[in-house]
């Protein structure tokens, strides 16, 4: 049994006779899920700001913002800011980082592949990707008019680049596994990103669908979503049209409920795979979480598809919706189940990894209780304000999501990078964003409760009103600082890429599945020609001994004989 | 065991017998009955061919997937009050009589093909890529008719979803038209592709742009 030195094989050499440009435009997975990798970092550090600019804004309207000054003032520009914000952190952070990012450079070392299926399409869509960004990014600072129609091309080029990434990871998990790594032994994430890809297949196609006719309304004339409100000249806000608008509302919507799935089954992968390593216990009813992930999928589609064809056709429309939307609490209560029941009774190791799929699963149930309250359709204009929305939505899908990818971040790091991401930072750093977000997105679902009690007198409303403004100062108090804890991981981060390969072990959490098999970081051919097999599932982590565990890749007979029972 | 392949050198390994989710030590074929791919062996070759014909199906997904967002939005959108239905031109007709034309040779071709009959089979192509190029200029042709008749993209929203469907249908052909001119230049000495498998893929996605025509068809003639 040979062990690998970290210099062996590693991607120095070969890689630097290569010349920057094919580097850069390479079609290695690993080096292209690192590049998605960055492209997310960057996104979120840009809508980080954002947010706090539109946090700033919202409480004290009079402070003139740096570098925006003279924006704040005007609606439109206000709005620009929030769809630029949005746009980054769903499109380019939600989207990409787990799925694209992790996904493309663990995917084929976690069921023993070379390489994605078609490497090709995999660059040309890494590529699609970042022209839309830049898209995006311009769009800001584009006319106002034409800036809407950047931001559409930049939409469908970024559906494109989806539409190739799902069709390259549903081709590589069906084609590409290697012998022995059965659908049963595939590791939760696998499963996740597999199922996601599939999602994303179907939902993608309808946002390309989409922006491609409103850019013909736009540009050409046509008359797919109205005929007067959208043409090309009016500076009009799409979310806020009336009427007229409404199937483009109806496709866009559609895409977008489908949308916050597509952004958290990843996540949920990822989660349950650290929970279990750290718990040192195998997934609790592993198959019952990817039935559940699969459930998401299904209903998450079906959500999508009733809407499209249905409403407006039939009268009961709203009340299928709401069994269907409902029924989407059933799979996330079996995760819920699994995570807790993989928690129970566990001696779990609290690395920042582990604390952050914990942090997860903290966010998730919070969420998913400000959630029942959103369900009833008849509290939208009762009490609740828009306050409540934007605290329920961030806690549950941007928070929590951004969670479980830190928590991915630090547990790959050394395979990424061959280095691990400081502890006591990371944690540091956990704990200061943990409470942060609470702090922000608390008294943010209050505020919405707050504002819009419309049932109360009079007088009693204008004291809640001005108790409104203290908690949106608190709220931005806490954006601020939360945002700044950050700048904890952003040192950690680089301080940790300075460290380069100093003495790291290549499975530093004794993990079991592929990936750790090999080298940290990986050789640049990733299992140089010598096919694995597999012979368990994925999560044979023993209950007792803190670092027993049974590789995927070791036959049976080698195992016995090299295992000392405890 | 493979060299680059490590075990972790310094803890000890250990199998769980009791508990632990299921399975401790299986040979690779017993766990997964349902899977149903435990018996099949996967070719070691790395560029198999069944990841061109998963692939290409998979993209066939996601292409209807377009079409039926389009064919959703042309549904409600037939409800509004500005809806002012086109006339199919006549032309559309003999267009689809070619494209099914081209299906029929392409199916030939592969029956050349699968004869070894080289030759037999490149003419049968051609005829296929031809037919494919009478098809997209008689959609060209159509359209000029439509406008003769002053029936423009932004006319109405019948005309915009008609001009759409033709003009996306055809954009995949002239996809479908491209791959099959690629399929009869490639070189397939020093490829990784044979020959069989480029033809299978092309030919299934040319089928699958025949059908689509034949529903987007349908549904502008019925829904009209």
């Amino acid at each position: 049994m040979s062990i690998v030195t970290h210099n062996e094989g590693g991607n120095g050499s070969p890689a630097r006779k290569r010349g920057l440009f094919s580097r850069i435009f390479t079609t290695g997975h690993k080096t292209i899920g690192l590049q998605y990798l960055w492209l997310s970092l960057a996104s979120v550090l840009v809508g980080m700001v954002l947010s706090t600019l539109l946090r700033v804004h919202s409480s004290w309207p009079d402070t003139a913002i740096p570098f925006l000054s003279g924006f704040d003032s005007v609606t439109e520009r206000y709005a620009a800011v929030r769809l630029l914000h949005g746009s980054l952190m769903v499109f380019f952070v939600l989207t990409a980082a787990p799925q694209l990012g992790l996904g493309n450079f663990l995917l084929p070392l976690q069921i023993g592949a070379e390489e994605m299926a078609f490497p090709g399409l995999n660059r040309l869509s890494l590529w699609l990707t970042v022209a839309s960004l830049g898209g995006m990014a311009a769009s800001f600072f584009g006319p106002m008019p034409m800036g809407i129609d950047v931001w559409l091309v930049s939409a469908g080029a970024f559906s494109l680049a989806a539409l190739l990434s799902a069709l390259n990871f549903c081709v590589t998990t069906i084609e590409l596994r290697t012998t022995g790594m059965t659908l049963s032994r595939m590791p939760v994430t696998a499963w996740a990103w597999f199922v996601n890809a599939i999602l994303s297949l179907l939902i993608f196609s309808v946002l390309l669908a989409g922006s491609s006719a409103i850019l013909s309304d736009r540009l050409l004339g046509s008359n797919f979503f109205s005929s007067t409100a959208l043409s090309a000249g009016e500076p009009l806000n799409l979310v806020r049209l009336g009427g007229s608008a409404v199937l483009w509302q109806r496709l866009f919507w559609y895409f977008a409920q489908a949308q916050v799935y597509v952004a958290m089954l990843p996540c949920f992968g990822i989660v349950t795979h650290v929970i279990a390593t750290f718990c040192r216990k195998p997934v609790w009813k592993e198959r019952l979480v990817v039935m559940a992930m699969c459930g998401v999928g299904v209903v998450g589609f079906c959500v999508w598809g009733y809407h499209m064809f249905a409403t407006g056709m039939n009268p009961y429309a709203p009340l299928v919706f709401a069994v269907l939307a409902s029924s989407l609490g059933v799979p996330a209560a079996f995760l819920l189940a699994s995570w807790l029941g993989t928690l129970w009774n566990a001696r779990m190791e609290f690395t920042t990894s582990a604390l952050f799929a914990v942090g997860f699963v903290s966010l998730f149930i919070a969420g998913g209780l400000s959630g029942i309250f959103l369900a009833r359709h008849d509290l939208s204009h009762a009490a609740v304000s828009e306050d409540f929305v934007i605290g329920h939505f961030h806690l549950v899908m941007g928070v929590a999501a951004t969670f479980a990818i830190l928590a991915g971040l630090f547990f790959w790091f050394p395979k990424l990078f061959g280095v691990r991401l400081n502890e006591s930072l990371g944690k540091t750093h956990f704990w200061l964003t943990f409470a942060g977000v609470y702090c922000i997105f608390m008294p943010m679902h209050w505020l919405g409760l707050l504002t819009q009690s419309n049932l109360l007198p009079q007088a009693e409303r204008v004291a809640l009103a001005s108790a409104g403004g203290a908690i949106r100062s608190v709220v931005t108090v806490a954006t601020i600082s939360t945002v700044a804890a950050q700048l904890l991981f952003i040192a950690n981060f680089c301080t940790s890429l300075l460290r380069w390969r100093s003495g790291e072990v290549d499975n530093p959490w004794h993990a079991s599945t592929l990936e750790w098999a090999l080298a940290s970081p990986v050789p640049e051919k990733n299992f140089e020609g010598h096919k694995p097999v597999i012979y368990r599932g994925a999560y044979e982590l023993a209950g007792k001994a803190l670092k027993s565990f049974a590789p995927q890749h070791i036959a049976p007979e080698l195992l016995e004989r090299k295992s000392v029972v405890i | 065991m493979p060299s680059s392949l490590t075990t972790p050198p310094d803890i000890d390994l250990i199998i769980e017998k009791k508990g632990g989710g299921g399975g401790g030590d299986v040979p690779p074929a017993g766990r997964n009955g349902g899977g149903g791919d435990d018996g099949k062996k996967r070719p070691d070759k790395p560029n198999s061919p069944g990841r061109y014909y998963t692939g290409i199906a998979i993209a066939i997904v996601a292409v209807l997937m377009f079409f039926m967002a389009l064919a959703s939005a042309f549904l409600v959108r037939r409800g509004g009050g500005d809806w002012t239905p086109v006339h199919i031109p006549t032309l559309l007709w003999l267009n689809t009589i070619v494209l099914l034309m081209s299906s029929a040779t392409l199916e030939m071709a592969r029956g050349r093909l699968a004869q070894s009959d080289s030759v037999g089979f490149k003419r049968f192509w051609l005829a296929t890529t031809i037919l494919g190029v009478i098809f997209l200029l008689g959609q060209v042709v159509a359209w000029r008719v439509l406008v003769r008749q002053g029936i423009y993209l932004a006319s109405n929203p019948a005309s915009s979803f008609f001009y759409i469907f033709t003009g996306a249908h055809g954009l995949h052909l002239l996809g479908g038209v491209c791959a099959l001119v690629y399929v009869a230049r490639k070189n397939y000495e020093k490829g990784m592709v044979t020959r069989t498998v480029a033809v299978d893929v092309a030919s299934y996605y040319w089928h699958f742009m025949d059908a689509l025509w034949l529903f987007l068809l349908a549904l502008m003639w019925i829904g009209k």
